[in-house]
């Protein structure tokens, strides 16, 4: 064994170490990483659903990308969540005029139609930010993206997000929102 | 060979690798600014000028909607150096409050730079291109299959906006019906115009859906340009600035209606619109008419605010001297700029 592999050995639990340390700012995380945050469905009446008890309903996944109101492109990822017309329909449903306040822990609100539940009316842009004919879309609350927790910097535990099969499908970010903590149905 | 340089230098290696996830310019100050999506074609000039002066420094451009703007500061909690909005009271009435953390409020003080106007943008190839002027607009954009786009109040300065010029509009040509012709009466229910004690009042629905194809409503002000450029709009009300930078036509309205006059501020404040929801817990739906103005501050947490201070500087004598398709200087005169504190 040459000197310099010699003097190397020793070193390489440090920077097995170094490295776990340096990794933390690429978001790794397993399962168990999920935090403590809890969902509360309003509807005919008003429940809340912990972080498991969400993981445990049927999932849905796609692709989202979204741009904010000056352009700036966020993604393509994929997202794994609850279908936001499960959690409406375990709110005790939703008629053709009802709205959908979605709520959030830093206080921004946004209103969905049911149409909207339901993944359709939202416009949809390509790569250029030129509109194109939506593919069927779906709106889901998303726990994960890119297969890891979703991290509270990319408005986790809970976002809203728009997915579609298509990795190329731009959709206004106005509607993904961050941080949800509250879903509500508000009959007409 | 003593084993301990040896690991120093290849730990601090591995360090540097890794060092772009955290800070990509250790020998340089990174400034961050938040500016409203209308300065950012400015924003980029200014930022090449003021790096090219400032070496040093580092100047980090990201756009936002005015509110959201402040909001990274104030509810999101982010360490910003420089706010510049679109509309000057949002600076007092988000940012003159207490910080969540730490002593003080997030400012006590912003100063007005530049100023805009509504205009109606268009093409070319908009139906009505080649008769519209400053004296029939309205007339045009009433035609039913005139196809009118603005961008969506709840997000955007400009979205109110429009739908207050609209309103001032009706009265200001005394041509009853004009807001539900251009605007209100493409959605169900139609959005109406009322007028009470002088004052008149648009309270917007929850969803801003058109239920025709007349009226298309975006996002923010480029979805409505890229709209215009395809066709499927032929009219938008956009800034002034915004239309000159994009090399679009556009008409322009008289000072009593296009929010761009200090002297007409009294006949703006008579227009209300009332939001369809509370969109932020930190800021409430009613959006009053005003002269656009824009404006900007230094969060008392800003990281770097001697450097702020000097870019602040910058950005006035930038706009003093001004450029076409840059909002318009708040004053002519140079040395004029007023900062308001929050004792004024």
């Amino acid at each position: 064994m040459s000197l310099v592999r010699r003097a190397c050995l020793p070193l390489i639990p440090v920077l097995i170490g170094v490295l776990a340390l340096a990794a933390g700012c690429t978001g790794t995380g397993s399962a168990d990483d999920y935090p403590a945050w809890n969902l509360t469905l309003a509807g005919d009446q008003e429940r809340v659903l912990t972080h498991p008890e969400l993981r445990a309903l049927p999932a849905a996944e796609g692709y989202g990308y979204s741009v904010s109101t000056v352009g700036i492109k966020y993604g393509p990822n994929r997202y794994r969540g609850v279908l936001l017309a499960d959690l409406i329909e375990m709110a005790g449903g939703a008629g053709t005029d009802d709205l959908i306040y979605v709520s959030a822990e830093d206080g921004y609100l946004w209103v969905f139609d049911r149409d909207q539940v339901n993944g359709k009316e939202f416009f949809t842009f390509d790569e250029n930010l030129r509109e194109v004919t939506p593919p069927p879309l779906r709106v889901i609350l998303a726990y994960e993206q890119d297969g890891k927790p979703l991290a509270y910097e990319d408005g986790g535990p809970l976002r809203l997000v728009v997915i579609s099969e298509n990795s190329d499908v731009i959709t206004e970010g106005s509607s993904w929102v961050k941080w949800v903590d509250r879903i509500e149905v508000h009959r007409k | 060979m003593n084993r301990s340089p040896a690991l120093a230098v290849l730990v601090l290696a591995v360090f540097a690798a890794s060092a772009g996830c955290t800070d990509t310019g250790s020998e340089r100050t990174t400034l961050m600014v938040i500016p409203a999506g209308s300065l950012l074609a400015p924003l980029e000039d200014i930022e090449a000028a003021f790096e090219s002066q400032h070496p040093e420094i580092d100047v980090r451009i990201e756009g936002h909607g005015s509110i959201q703007a402040i909001r990274q500061v104030t509810d999101l909690r982010r360490e910003v150096d420089v706010v510049l909005v679109a509309d000057a009271s949002l600076i007092p009435d988000m940012m003159y409050l207490p910080m969540s953390e730490g002593e003080g409020n997030y400012t006590d003080w912003y100063v007005p730079f530049a100023g805009n106007e509504v205009v109606v943008a268009y093409t070319g190839r908009s139906a009505g291109a080649d008769e519209i002027t400053a004296e029939n607009w309205y007339r045009v954009l009433s035609r039913p299959g005139v196809r009118v786009g603005f961008s969506n109040p709840m997000l955007d300065a400009c979205g109110y906006r429009a739908i207050m010029v609209t309103a001032l509009a009706e009265e200001h040509y005394g041509e009853p019906g004009l807001f539900e012709a251009v605007i209100g009466g493409s959605f169900n229910p139609p959005i109406t115009a009322v007028r009470t004690d002088g004052i008149t009042t648009i309270a917007l629905p929850e969803r801003m859906r058109p239920a025709d194809e007349k009226v298309a409503v975006r996002d923010g002000s480029i979805y409505l340009l890229s709209l215009l450029d395809a066709g499927g709009i032929d009219y938008a009300f956009e800034y002034r600035s915004v239309a000159e930078e994009h090399g679009l036509r556009w008409i322009d309205l008289p000072p009593p209606i296009n929010l761009g006059s200090a002297e007409h501020a009294d006949d703006y404040r008579r227009v209300h619109v009332n939001l369809g929801f509370q969109r932020f817990r930190s800021i409430g739906s009613e959006r009053i008419g005003q002269p656009i103005v824009y404006a900007m501050t230094v969060p008392r947490n800003a990281p770097h605010p001697d450097e702020a201070r000097m870019f602040v500087d910058f950005v006035l004598d930038a706009f003093r001297e001004g450029k076409a398709g840059w909002p318009d200087p708040v004053r002519p005169d140079p040395e004029a700029a007023t900062v308001y504190h929050a004792t004024d």
